[in-house]
């Protein structure tokens, strides 16, 4: 049986191929539309939150941050209430790490401020005593790709239906809509508004200053995600 | 639901087949010994010791059983 | 031209032992520099705050993993099937002017590929997905480049004298079919540049950006089913196809059990694609899912320990040559690493057990003691077994490599013990509550208290990088220094002082 399979590689090899392709399509398939409904409440990402969500994927934030609260005791408390698979429906891609050499940031703007996130972002051990996470200081400099953002947030409403610019459920039973830009012009005055609101808060010159001028610093796309994971 | 216990059914009774036939399996290869071109099994072993370009293939491929 | 007999050619085999050598370097020397960020941070700034981008851990861990998987390990896996290719089928690349001209394209495109992953990477150019960091047009490339391996796998085949497959030519095959498989699915992606705004504009921001197929929960759960068996097609696959052939080679004594391989063989492929779900234990999966990843991960002992034990066996009544020869106890101990880390992986997929170990350390203590014992003792075994053979040389040194094999041991071992410590006591604060039912440690305590592992880590990591260094001077001085051969050794590699 098997044996004779190798001496005809053609059959060898499409015997190898159903062999493994067989757990993928019992395991994965089945299951698929389920799990990427929604919850009641989850609302996409917005153009500057959605740009800092880049910038943390730039940085391999997810390298030591994990975004998944398992269903213990021990992490319910340290971290608020565990995930649901619902809530990550529109996070393309996936950002639960595998290793959590700094803490779980899932729900990370529930306890921390934008104005913890610009001082600890910029030196962590002045803020966590012992920290060993490196300074981020060219987040400060660097300016975030706004438009990369908004071509993102196009793409998912074009192929996925991701629901910009439509009432989304919340769950007091109000309805909320996430706006998207209609041009790029437009997106970029967008994302420029909701940095205004991030920065006032903020105390770094150099930011404030680029804000005022226009430009959008990586740190204050970053802290508007971070803000957004609740 | 139905979808899921289907699954669940189709998933034993191939895991059952699988096994049955993974011990048949075993149970002939050790019973036979010589595979269908009348080779002992083990000496396939000798494809890897004996490798140089010059030396006899263990079951050389004749022209019939190129296609 | 004289009339020579035919011979094998090693032209594209000798290409990819360099790449092997030189991507082994940088993946581990950056590995080095993770380890030491960790305990010392000050490290993230090593080159001033002006390139701190470029150096600090995020930025380079990506780097790291890539390096030693696509570029060490791969490079071996090809390196290793351009020899081990021809002599079990018996037929030489020199007869096929066809083949050869895709191995060597095959090679330049990888090394097109190469340089473009190290600039993309530390430039932040990623999708994040761990092993799959690479956007969309590197991804074409890698797919090419893939092809073109399956060319010439099949091509080989396909002019073969020898009628049977041999074992290693199996585990070849499937290490083909199963990473094109894996790397396909895991990668569906939609470049942005296709979007159009509701004012008409299209090719919007960065043209290499794209996104995921797949949201949340599915694209963990194909993630992992891609990262879990990468590791089964990259990391388990093609090093016991090495084995299977440079073992029995390289001792003169012929497999303890074909039989037993060959059931190990279609066991292994049945059982590993299943046990992805371990990732994933207490996660937003379904439950059931999680429970089939435990379960199988447990029944993979089986056909793994067949293959391990089989090679073990192999020795059997020839155990002296283990003491005498350097190169046959790489191959031993690599074996033995495989049997313990087949053994780990099952016990940390237990999901008990997994609630403590998974997010800590262990997990990274689990993936070295494969990769560093299993992985790279393999390869190394290979290339020295290789060298004479291509070169016509003798080895340089049999004591430099018996000093190697002494120190990368010890490194492994500081390497995982400092690990288990490290990831064992990190999960346990964690949980830890005081009688009040309060969490007894902030996260911080649970950092701080790692140091020293992280520092024995980093030697341990150091002395490997080390023993690394040798393997690449002894297969240098092979090349150009060694004792010329005047004909191919049947066994034992001969080597120098």
């Amino acid at each position: 049986m098997f044996h004779w399979l190798e001496k005809h590689p053609f059959f060898f090899a499409v015997g190898v191929f159903v062999t493994i392709s067989f757990a993928g399509l019992v395991e994965i398939v089945p299951n698929f539309a389920q799990q990427s409904r929604p919850l009641i409440g989850t609302t996409p990402y917005s153009t500057l939150e959605l740009a800092g969500r880049q910038v943390y994927i730039k940085n391999s934030c997810n390298a030591c941050h994990s975004q998944l609260i398992r269903p213990f005791k021990s992490e319910t408390d340290r971290y608020g209430h565990y995930s649901l698979s619902g809530e990550y429906a529109y996070d393309r891609p996936f950002l639960w790490g595998s290793k959590r050499t700094g803490p779980d940031l899932m729900r990370v703007g529930n306890y921390r401020t934008t104005d913890w996130h610009e001082n600890h972002m910029k030196d962590p051990a002045a803020v966590v005593p012992g920290s060993i996470m490196p300074k981020y200081t060219w987040l400060y400099k660097n300016i975030a790709d706004i438009d990369t953002a908004f071509a993102e947030q196009l793409t998912v409403s074009q192929f996925f239906s991701v629901p910009y610019n439509k009432p989304v459920p919340m769950k007091d039973g109000s309805t909320k809509i996430v706006k998207m830009g209609g041009s790029v012009a437009e997106a970029n005055a967008m994302a420029l508004a909701e940095a205004k609101v991030i920065v006032a808060d903020m105390k770094d010159q150099d930011v404030k200053d680029a804000v005022a001028n226009g430009k959008i610093p990586e740190i204050v796309a970053l802290i508007a995600y971070l803000n957004s994971l609740k | 639901m139905f979808s899921a216990e289907f699954q669940a059914y189709g998933y034993l009774a191939v895991t059952v087949f699988m096994t049955v036939s993974l011990y048949a399996y075993i149970y002939h290869l050790y019973k036979n010994r010589k595979d269908a071109d009348g080779k002992d099994y083990e000496e396939y072993s000798n494809m890897a010791l004996n490798d140089d370009i010059a030396d006899t293939p263990v079951n050389a491929l004749s022209k019939d059983d190129k296609k | 031209m004289e009339n020579r007999p035919l011979e094998y050619d090693y032209t594209v085999a000798k290409m990819f032992m360099l790449t092997t050598v030189l991507l082994g370097i940088v993946g581990m020397l950056i590995g080095v520099i993770l380890a030491f960020e960790l305990a010392f941070p000050g490290i993230n700034t090593i080159l001033g705050s002006g390139l701190a981008e470029f150096t600090n851990f995020s930025r380079l861990r990506p780097l790291h993993t890539d390096a030693v998987i696509f570029g060490f390990t791969l490079s071996g896996i090809f390196a290793t099937w351009y020899y081990v290719g021809q002599r079990v089928l018996k037929v030489s690349m020199a007869e096929s002017g066809f083949l050869m001209f895709i191995g060597k394209l095959h090679f330049w495109l990888y090394i097109v590929g190469v340089a473009a992953v190290v600039v993309s990477l530390l430039a932040g150019v990623t999708t994040s997905k761990e092993y799959a960091e690479f956007e969309w047009p590197i991804d074409i490339a890698i797919v090419v480049v893939w092809v073109l391996f399956g060319v010439s796998i099949f091509g080989l085949i396909g002019m073969r004298r020898e009628k049977s497959l041999y074992i290693s030519v199996w585990y070849y095959i499937a290490t083909f079919l199963g990473i094109a498989m894996l790397y396909l699915f895991n990668n569906m992606e939609i470049p942005t540049m296709l979007a159009t705004s509701a004012a008409g504009e299209s090719g919007i921001g960065a043209w290499y950006h794209s996104v995921s197929m797949y949201a949340g929960t599915n694209d963990a759960l194909v993630q992992w089913w891609y990262g879990h068996n990468a590791v089964a097609f990259g990391f388990t696959v093609p090093i016991v196809a090495m084995i299977y052939y440079f073992l029995p080679k390289e001792s003169g004594q012929a497999i303890y059990s074909y039989k037993l391989s060959l059931l190990s063989f279609w066991g292994l492929m049945f059982v590993y694609l299943w046990a992805g779900g371990h990732h994933l234990l207490y996660s937003t999966v379904p439950d059931w899912m999680q429970t089939m990843g435990s379960i199988f991960s447990v029944v993979l002992i089986l056909p793994s320990w067949g293959s391990a034990i089989n090679m073990l066996l192999t020795m059997k009544g020839e155990w002296q040559q283990v003491a005498a020869s350097p190169l046959i106890k790489f191959m031993v101990l690599g074996s033995t690493f495989y049997m313990f880390s087949t053994l780990e992986g099952p016990i940390q997929a237990i999901k008990s057990v997994n609630a403590i170990a998974h997010f800590t350390d262990w997990i990274i203590g689990h993936v070295h003691d494969g990769v560093l014992g299993w992985v790279g003792f393999m390869i190394m075994a290979a290339l020295y077994h290789m060298a004479p053979r291509v070169f016509k040389r003798e080895i340089y040194s049999k004591s430099l490599m018996a000093t190697q094999f002494w120190i990368q041991t010890l490194g492994v071992v500081l390497y995982f013990t400092s690990m288990w410590i490290a990831g064992i006591t990190q999960g346990m604060m964690w949980r830890a509550h005081d009688e009040f039912g309060n969490l007894a440690y902030s996260f911080i305590d649970t950092v701080t208290v790692l140091h020293p592992y992280y520092a024995i880590r980093g030697v341990g990591g150091l002395l490997y990088l080390t023993g690394f260094l040798m393997f690449a001077y002894n297969i240098y001085k092979t090349m150009t220094a060694g004792k010329e051969l005047a004909q191919e050794p049947a066994n034992a590699s001969p080597m120098g002082a």
